[in-house]
């Protein structure tokens, strides 16, 4: 039961990353970024570039794919979503065609196959990234089987959602990102300056999702579509947990995803997926705004 | 100074204001009145740059800040207290007049005149805005302006629906604001008694453009009752 819910806890934390950047951004922005998985997708094919090329190891490419996916996103963010501000259906087909170009680039290996040209690591195929061994290696503590790796990403993510906390409730430009949420006309007419703020949040929910893309990869193949398959689960986070919401967000990863472990443990995926529909619809009839939402937008 | 020249705003493609032109001297109240709908919040949100899109040339000292985007105006020294207060109800009291901060450049701080206008918002500091009274949460909006440390305030109907034991607290403090900070105010005001008592000037609003202006001696009941019954 205990490994149960540690392996439903693992997948949870990368989950939780990849909703909390929704949720940050949505809240934010407005915008429902339907490349968000795809930031996911390139976090994940960072590790194994960098591994291949660099070198770079786990913990040097968490930090490299952080950036990556944040300029990727800060590029997004200028080209595409600053063009289209408060048009959200066509923000959101804009940004589905970002997610179906990222895609492309990488299976037909940023164009290069046209010339003959193939890149390693890259391609429609299957890509592996490598975790040192410790981080594999299972172990016994106190009568329980420690999965190195699974405990790893639960570290990371409980960090990296204390950094978020502690950037929205202890930061000025948290002040900022929670006024622009709940009243951007507002927050423009007190001076915060709505637009910088808003592609700094939109950059930073990216960098998450480049993380979770890190994280995923360690126990989940790397390939283009990778992202598309699990950002429906962080959008499902997102509106059980209620938009802008950071705790309302970690316990609906939480539950989503306990929910999700147990119920494939106990019967199978198809049942655990089926189950977790049920439980997002009751709630949404429950509470059309999430389980915690200031009322706003 | 605040000038107006032949200044048009837009929501979407409807016009709400047309060639509308005036000018805020400073350190006066101007009471800016006329009937509902005819563009007095519209005026107010186009100096801010709230509106969809606007032309024409909004002048404050010598700058032309109808170019700027809404922060940069914010932070040019106007600030805004809105009709309905938008106050922001799960932010603590402080957190709310704080915001304001964020036009006034470097460290925020609650306004020295605050705690003497609004005693009870200081023994209150920690509970959230949206427990406050109509009333308390227009005197809110007020101190969120005032941290701004603004040139000129820009008020939209300061005491609609508000109790009348406060209308008189929040009447008496605009008053103070004018007389003993010099603050620039742009009231408007159903309230033509109260306009009289409190403004130096007065702007006519119909149908998006000012159709009379000057002294608030010059404001005559004629002039009232053409523009302002119903
Ligand atoms: N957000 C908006 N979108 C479209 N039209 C608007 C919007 N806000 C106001 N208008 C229109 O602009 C015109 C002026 O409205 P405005 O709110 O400025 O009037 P007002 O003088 O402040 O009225 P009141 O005394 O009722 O507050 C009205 O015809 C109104 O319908
Ligand atoms: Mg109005």
């Amino acid at each position: 039961m205990f490994e149960t819910l540690f392996i439903g806890l693992s997948l949870t934390s990368v989950l939780l990353l990849i909703a909390l950047g929704l949720s940050i951004t949505y809240g934010a922005m407005g915008v429902i970024n339907m490349a968000h998985g795809e930031l996911v997708m390139i976090g994940a094919y960072t590790a194994v570039l960098s591994g291949i090329y660099l070198g770079f190891n786990i913990f040097a490419a968490i930090p490299l794919a952080f950036l990556t996916a944040a300029l990727l996103g800060l590029l997004i963010e200028r080209v595409v979503i600053r063009r289209l501000y408060g048009r959200i259906i066509d923000t959101l087909l804009a940004t589905w065609g970002v997610a179906i170009i990222l895609q492309q680039l990488i299976r037909l290996e940023f164009g290069m196959t046209f010339f003959g040209i193939r890149i390693q690591g890259l391609g429609p195929g299957l890509q592996q990234m490598r975790v040192p061994s410790y981080l594999m290696q299972p172990y016994e503590f106190a009568g329980i089987m420690i999965q190195p790796y699974r405990t790893f990403i639960i570290v990371v993510t409980i960090l990296l959602t204390l950094l978020t906390w502690f950037l929205m409730y202890r930061t000025s430009i948290g002040v900022q990102i929670r006024a622009i949420m709940r009243n951007p006309q507002m927050a423009a007419a007190c001076g915060i300056d709505v637009r910088r703020v808003s592609a700094m949040t939109f950059a930073y929910g990216s960098g998450l999702a480049g993380i979770a893309g890190v994280l995923l990869a360690g126990f989940r193949t790397v390939m283009p579509e990778m992202g598309a398959n699990v950002v429906v689960d962080g959008f499902l986070v997102v509106v059980v947990g209620g938009v802008g919401s950071l705790l309302g967000t970690v316990l609906s990863a939480g539950l989503l995803g306990q929910i999700n472990g147990i119920v494939s443990v106990l019967y199978n995926d198809i049942i655990a997926r089926a189950v977790v529909f049920a439980v997002v619809i009751g709630i949404i009839l429950w509470r059309p705004n999430g389980l915690f939402s200031f009322r706003s937008r | 100074m605040l000038t107006l020249h032949n200044v048009n705003s837009f929501y979407g493609r409807s016009q709400a204001l047309h060639d509308l032109s005036f000018e805020a001297p400073d350190g006066q109240i101007v009471a800016i009145l006329g009937r509902n709908g005819v563009g007095k919040t519209t005026l107010l949100r186009t100096i801010m740059g709230l509106t969809d899109r606007s032309e024409g040339r909004i002048d404050l000292g010598g700058q032309d800040i109808g170019v700027l985007p809404t922060f940069a105006r914010a932070r040019a020294g106007i600030a805004y207290v809105p009709q309905g207060r938008m106050i922001i109800p799960d932010f603590t009291i402080r957190d709310n007049i704080l915001m304001g901060g964020f036009a006034a450049g470097g460290a925020r701080h609650i306004p020295e005149i605050v705690p003497e206008l609004f005693p009870y918002l200081m023994d209150n500091l920690d509970r959230p805005g949206g427990v406050l009274s109509g009333g308390q949460q227009q005197q809110l909006a007020i101190a969120r302006a005032l941290a701004c440390k603004p040139k000129i305030l820009l008020m939209d109907e300061p005491t609609e629906g508000i109790q009348p034991n406060i209308v008189q607290q929040i009447e008496d403090s605009i008053i103070r604001l004018n007389r003993e900070l010099g603050l620039t105010i742009l009231l408007v005001e159903q309230n033509v008694d109260f306009a009289k008592r409190a403004a130096a000037s007065f702007a006519m609003v119909e149908n998006g453009t000012v159709v009379a202006s000057g002294a608030i001696g010059t404001l005559t009941d004629d002039l009232v009752s053409r523009h302002m019954a119903i």
